[in-house]
């Protein structure tokens, strides 16, 4: 599923700071172990892998509200490190553009990292256990379980941010009474009513987000989506390998690191 | 979603709004998204994507492209809200914030070059991390028209059918395998070239100096006030709601005046 298209101010406070208090740390953490060597390699790797990865998103299909990601491929090239950090520029960008609100963009980098990682994770197991000649199915089978799984991670989200009464919708305003953050709409509900402006009620479930029905809804559009990106993926993996089989089974810095151009050296090669 | 036509309004427009600094830019950015973010009531934040509609129309920005990307998120929170919004007017909000939070972002990259709204974010993550950042932006734009091109050959070779969709989805692969070739292609000329113009692990994305420091407060103390509008109706809304109505009505007023002022100008 990728990343999650919720607006600026639907999920709770504590849930998108912890999304993006977790997400620059494995961000730093990434930045550190692939500043270890050859970053004037990875930088244009990974803007380039990353750009590829926006243009595939730039386009939805419409009646699926789905767009291309290519994060199992992303990550296939670029490894786990890398996809961190790729993610997190992927959507930064995009909550630039206003693709998806700017407060979940730690959540969505969490998201597609593990998007990214499972995907690369489980392309690679599969690739040792059925050899290289049947790439396409590792690759299909690596998209389908990588997208499952963060499918179900959206869910998880949706249902931390509306499924219970003590995370109603807070957004975590400075309460001036008190000065501490706190949610002034605890007590009521902040839109019915609006006109009329009637006395605040206490929450009552139907007030939350209706987790059982997104999961419906995202799981049923979603398997549609995972079907189309798992052939897109597989069809694009099976091309490449038998084009440039390094970039696919090595990794696409193992590959740019072996490859001599005329009147040049590449590190790591004498 | 075309990426393309940000860049350029950013770096070939002559508003107001492109003159003013990046920094003032940012921060007016930042108050009217803590305002959507904040605010729960759907009027209100009506109010504020109105008031960001009147300066799009004021300061002759590209209104088309701005109203299609800022509806593209609005689409998507629209499914949301679908799926999961537990009335129509909590659904109607959460489309509305998309739509809001989406339109300060845009005016912000309509009118500002990339470097420029990177490079605070450059100061405090890792140096890959902004470099790489800075690095995506620019090959977007050589991928995306690369694409269009591969796609057009595509056509040109009868790669689409309407009737035979196997022939048409080959014929996208076979066009987005080609891009990820040219794409790893890409990579090694800008790395050679970095190599050559002695990169060694930070690109310097500076900040031009203001020019204009009055026009600068003028924008950042109207993003202030819309950001205490938005603040005052959350923590007094038990007062303030059946008032509600104002905001979209000041919104809309700032609207017409707009437009009148276009008209004439």
């Amino acid at each position: 599923m990728s990343h999650i298209h919720i607006p600026d101010g639907v999920l709770p406070f504590w849930l998108w700071a912890s999304g993006w208090i977790v997400a620059l740390a494995l961000v730093a953490l990434a930045a550190r172990v692939s500043r270890r060597a050859d970053i004037r390699r990875k930088v244009p790797l990974l803007g380039v892998v990353a750009a590829l990865m926006l243009v595939a998103m730039s386009s939805e299909i419409v009646p699926l509200a789905y767009h291309m990601n290519l994060t199992v491929i992303a990550g296939v090239l670029l490894g786990p490190w890398l996809a961190i950090i790729a993610a997190f520029i992927v959507d930064f960008i995009l909550a630039m553009v206003g693709h998806g609100g700017v407060t979940v963009v730690g959540v969505n980098t969490v998201i597609i990292s593990v998007e990214m990682i499972l995907g690369w994770a489980v392309f690679r197991g599969l690739v040792g256990l059925l050899g290289r000649r049947r790439v396409r199915w590792s690759a299909g089978i690596a998209t389908v379980l990588a997208l499952a799984t963060t499918t179900t991670l959206l869910v998880g989200v949706v249902a931390l941010a509306g499924g219970g009464p003590a995370t109603g919708r807070e957004t975590g305003t400075l309460d001036p009474g008190t000065l501490r953050f706190g949610n002034p709409f605890s007590q009521g509900v902040y839109s019915i009513n609006l006109l009329r402006g009637e006395s605040a009620r206490a929450p009552g479930p139907s007030q939350y987000l209706s987790v059982g029905r997104f999961a419906v809804v995202v799981y049923t559009l979603g398997s549609i989506g995972w079907v189309i990106e798992a052939l897109v993926t597989s069809a694009i993996l099976g091309y490449v390998a038998r084009v440039r089989p390094n970039l696919v089974f090595a990794g696409a810095v193992a590959e740019a690191r072996h490859e001599v151009l005329p009147g040049h050296h590449s590190e790591g090669r004498p | 979603m075309d990426i393309a036509v940000i860049d350029e309004s950013a770096t070939t427009g002559s508003s107001p709004l492109h003159r003013t600094s990046p920094v003032a830019k940012l921060l007016a950015f930042t108050c009217v998204l803590t305002g959507v973010i904040v605010n729960q009531n759907v009027l209100v934040v009506a109010g504020i994507t109105l008031a960001l509609a009147s300066a799009v129309v004021a300061w002759r920005l590209p209104a088309k492209p701005i109203a299609a990307l800022a509806f593209y998120p609005a689409f998507f929170a629209g499914i949301f809200a679908l799926a999961s919004a537990p009335d129509l007017l909590t659904g109607m909000l959460f489309v509305a914030k998309a739509l809001t939070a989406a339109l300060a972002a845009l005016v912000l990259m309509f009118t500002t070059p990339y470097p420029q709204v990177f490079a605070p974010v450059q100061r405090i993550v890792p140096g890959i991390v902004g470099d790489a950042m800075l690095m995506t932006y620019r090959s977007f734009f050589l991928l995306a028209e690369k694409f269009q091109h591969l796609l057009t050959a595509v056509k040109l070779r009868s790669g689409f059918s309407r009737r035979d969709l196997l022939r048409t989805a080959r014929g996208t692969t076979s066009a987005l395998g080609g891009l990820l070739l040219y794409s790893f292609d890409l990579a090694q000329r800008d790395y050679d070239i970095m190599r050559l113009r002695g990169y060694e692990g930070r690109l310097r994305a500076k900040l031009p100096p203001a020019t204009r420091p009055a026009r600068d407060a003028a924008i950042v103390a109207a993003a202030v006030s819309l950001l205490t509008v938005a603040l005052v109706f959350r923590v007094l809304w038990f007062a303030l709601n059946p008032l509600s109505w104002l905001v979209p009505l000041l919104g809309a007023i700032a609207l017409c005046a707009a437009a009148v002022y276009r008209w004439r100008s």
